[in-house]
């Protein structure tokens, strides 16, 4: 009887085995439905559907923005004595690009908290959802990294000896490289998430791409194009540090495709390869519905939510002196409702923080290059790199996040309540929404930059410097608000839109005419200087003018269309 | 002289006693189109004061629609919208002082906490703050949602949210109401409060224009029904009227009636088999 017992557990166990290796099976049909409709979402903008109007997909025109990103790049690096160093700096930058654009569009393609809601309950196993979702991770990282290398791929087949083939290994190493970057991100993302508080580590996330920002600029756009300003030929020599460096590891291999190295890039290679593939192995074994859930959970848990609007409640005194500044109940409105977004949504905050790594890494590089030279003081000499006006470029572009960042939100749909109430003056929302972001982020981060300025020139030059930067700020504000002339959260955030808005940073090298201008007004007498300052103000107060028109005339004819 | 905020508010409170005669809601040829798509097609309507309208129509049917335009979120293709005699489009300010909305989508910023969301639209609607915030945890305490009124939105349910929204569409005491779907997740007593709630407002001569699918609530609370289909009107009258006019014993089998092309029976037959799979032979039986 016994044995008969035994006989029919061990059938039960099988049958058991049997539909638990059904349960876990992929279904390819499923897999190539769900990547065709993830892909199909990265290539949709849905506002476009809604508007009616044809717009280019937000991920082609970040992928347009990564082209010229890395051509830019490509562009001024090649000014390298080597494929090594070439390659080894046009691979960092991609990897460290990758890696952010991984962080910043976590939910959407790695994991999403909405996944598990949405196909939990419906019969998709969760090898079916992992090889989906690995199709549409592989997928982006292409594309991205794609848009990155090539530009670069075809300077070394130009370049460098080899010609087609070694650009054809040049683009196989960047995108295996990019491939371990973003698989390095999920890893450490994933088990970052099992360790820490779901919420304070994504708020230490937000700091953490600010740093980033600043690491990006301060290696990747100053030191090159001051090396380029400076003539110097680039070249880095290889040491004990390369074992150290994946991207070093990468960038053996396309050097050693050209026929130069020794058996250490052998050595290097295979490493890159190794690595990349232990790297990737790992990082997609976190890929899973149930880890979906995990993150559902996290996300949606709100039993500190209580405890965190208490706690920060002593914080938003200093903000709330500001709500005076406001006018009208609508500009009241506008900055409370910005007030509490930008102290509690860490997407928003993520979307902008990062801007202030910008003027910081400037600064720094100023600090050891010695370029923060005395706007008042005596010219610097011809040829010096431009650090200051670097600075206030910076300063100036801060205010573009903000600009389209507070018309931006998940639940952009809430705007409806805009829409129906009785609003005589649609504009003072989004007004407010900007007395805000004045009050409470541009002038204390103007205030902290005075006194790290103070450090590096007399206090005079650093308050008369800064003020004219202050004021240019202000007046780019407001011609930035011009391009995104909504009520404050009111449009839904495009997928790749940050990624797009930290192209921009790259792509925008206007010079700061006008700072320049009236520095050079300024040490020239202080009468011309002074009118020169009055005339900034009044163009100032023309664009806040101008722009309240643009937003009256606009905003009348908004209809809500969620 | 300009007028403040608030005296605009105060004169929209005494709106309907000087609207002269003014029906509380009138839609004269109200229409709107997107791109070839005629969503709403030449509504006419007169909705008295103390009236409780119900709104119905299949999905699609365009009722939605005709709340955003009668709210001012869209303006009409052609076509004119009144409340309490005031166009919608050419003072909507106004307008918009008389009406409180309940939107289906039930969206709200999820970010703030229900108490911060009144005070929000509080403001919106130039209510003093301290009144505001006093009205709003009056709303929150009758609603049982105290406990959450400091907690961000983000965890709530739908029926927390429905109940967030209803409270802030009551805020400054509008005279009429645009309700969409305004049952949707409220557990039952809440539901059988808000019903009670509706006929008070009535009694009180509020307007309420209410858009629903649920056909036992519209019956039960409604004094008049509307029926819309494919962006027309095809009935409107008393819910006895309407099972007189189709010869039917409840409204639902009336709204059948005048809203289904096919013969309901026959679909649901035919849907049956498409499950099972008999219509073709193929059943998926093994």
């Amino acid at each position: 009887m016994g044995q008969a017992m035994r006989s029919r557990r061990s059938g039960d166990d099988r049958l058991h085995a049997g539909s638990r290796a059904n349960e876990q099976a992929a279904d390819w049909g499923q897999i190539r439905a769900l990547f065709t409709a993830g892909i199909r979402m990265d290539l949709r903008s849905a506002r476009a559907r809604q508007r009616g109007r044809i717009k280019i997909p937000p991920m082609i025109a970040m992928l347009v923005t990564y082209s010229v990103i890395g051509g830019l790049l490509a562009i001024s690096l090649a000014r390298t004595s080597g494929p090594f160093t070439f390659t080894l700096l046009t691979f960092s930058a991609a990897m460290f690009m990758t890696a952010i654009t991984v962080i910043m569009e976590y939910s959407s393609v790695v994991v999403s908290p909405d996944d598990y809601g949405i196909l939990a309950h419906r019969p998709v196993s969760s090898r079916t959802y992992y090889w989906a979702k690995v199709a549409n991770l592989f997928f982006y990282v292409t594309c991205t990294a794609t848009a990155l290398n090539l530009p670069a791929a075809i300077v070394v087949g130009l370049r460098f000896r080899g010609g087609v083939a070694v650009g054809f290994l040049y683009m196989i190493m960047a995108l295996l490289a990019c491939f371990a970057a973003a698989a390095l991100v999920i890893l450490l993302y994933s088990t970052a998430l099992k360790l820490f508080n779901y919420r304070r580590f994504n708020t230490a996330i937000t700091y953490v791409h600010s740093f980033a920002t600043l690491a990006l600029t301060f290696g990747y756009v100053l030191i090159p194009r001051m090396l380029i300003r400076e003539h110097v030929f680039i070249s880095i020599e290889k040491g004990l540090w390369v074992w150290f460096a994946p991207p070093a590891w990468y960038a053996a291999g396309v050097e050693l495709s050209v026929g130069l190295g020794d058996s250490r890039n052998l050595t290097l290679a295979l490493l890159a390869i190794v690595s990349a593939a232990v790297v990737i192995h790992a990082a997609l074994t976190m890929i899973s519905l149930e880890y979906s859930r995990s993150i559902s959970e996290l996300a949606g848990s709100s039993a500190e939510d209580t405890v965190e609007v208490d706690q920060r409640r002593l914080q938003t005194r200093f903000a709330a002196f500001g709500v005076f500044f406001c006018r009208n109940d609508e500009e009241r409105a506008g900055f409370e409702l910005m007030q509490a977004y930008m102290r509690r949504d860490r997407k928003l905050r993520l979307r902008i923080y990062p801007a202030f790594g910008l003027p910081l890494a400037v600064y720094l590089f100023g600090l050891i290059s010695g370029g923060l030279n005395d706007p008042l003081g005596p010219r610097a000499a011809e040829g010096t790199f431009p650090v200051r006006e670097l600075l206030g470029f910076y300063c100036v572009f801060v205010t573009l996040f903000f600009a389209s960042a507070i018309t931006q939100s998940d639940q952009w749909k809430a705007s409806w309540v805009f829409f129906s109430a009785p609003l005589e003056n649609r504009v003072g929302l989004l007004v407010g929404a900007r007395k805000l972001v004045i009050w409470r982020y541009l002038f204390p981060f103007f205030c902290v930059l005075f006194v790290l300025l103070s450090f590096a020139m007399p206090v005079v030059s650093a308050a008369l410097y800064l003020f004219i930067t202050f004021v240019l700020s202000l007046m780019a504000f407001a011609l930035l608000s011009m391009a995104s002339p909504f009520m404050p959260l009111s449009q839904s955030i495009e997928k790749t839109k940050q990624a797009r808005q930290m192209g921009l940073i790259m792509l925008l090298g206007v010079a700061m005419v006008f700072l320049v201008a009236i520095s050079e007004t300024l040490r020239d007498g202080r009468v011309a200087g002074l009118i020169a300052v009055v005339l900034l103000l009044a163009l100032a107060g023309l664009s806040e003018i101008a722009l309240r028109r643009r937003l009256a005339s606009k905003l009348a004819q908004d209809e809500f269309l969620g | 002289m300009d007028e403040t905020g608030r005296e605009r508010t105060a004169r929209a409170e005494r709106a309907p006693k000087e609207s002269g005669g003014a029906f509380a809601i009138e839609f004269r040829d109200l229409a709107r189109s997107f791109g070839d798509i005629e969503a709403v097609r030449g509504v006419n309507l007169k909705i008295p004061h103390g009236q409780i309208c119900g709104y119905l129509g299949p999905n699609g049917a365009g009722k939605t629609t005709t709340v955003k335009m009668a709210t001012g979120m869209i303006t009409p293709t052609s076509g004119t919208a009144l409340i309490n005699g005031i166009d919608i489009v050419k003072n909507p300010i106004q307008a918009k002082l008389m009406i409180g909305v309940v939107p289906e989508t039930g969206a709200l910023y999820e970010t703030l906490t229900p108490i911060e969301y009144l005070a929000l639209v509080g403001r919106l609607y130039h209510l003093e703050r301290d009144a505001a915030l006093e009205k709003a945890s009056v709303f929150l305490e009758l609603f049982g949602i105290t406990d959450s009124s400091e907690r961000i939105m983000t965890g709530f349910s739908r029926g927390m949210r429905q109940k967030v929204l209803i409270s802030a569409a009551l805020m400054h005491n509008p005279d009429i109401l645009f309700l969409d779907e305004p049952l949707a997740g409220l557990d039952a007593n809440t539901a059988v409060v808000l019903k009670e709630l509706l006929r008070e407002l009535a009694s009180q001569g509020k307007t309420i224009f209410y858009c629903s699918h649920v056909l036992d609530v519209v019956e039960k609370v409604c004094d008049r029904v509307v029926i819309l289909t494919e962006g027309e009107v095809v009935a409107d009258g008393g819910v006895e009227e309407l099972k007189e006019m189709t010869h039917r014993a409840s409204l639902e089998d009336a709204f059948t009636k005048l809203t289904s092309e096919g013969d309901l029976n026959a679909i649901v037959k035919a849907f049956s088999e498409s499950v099972t799979g008999r219509a073709h032979g193929a059943g998926n039986e093994k």
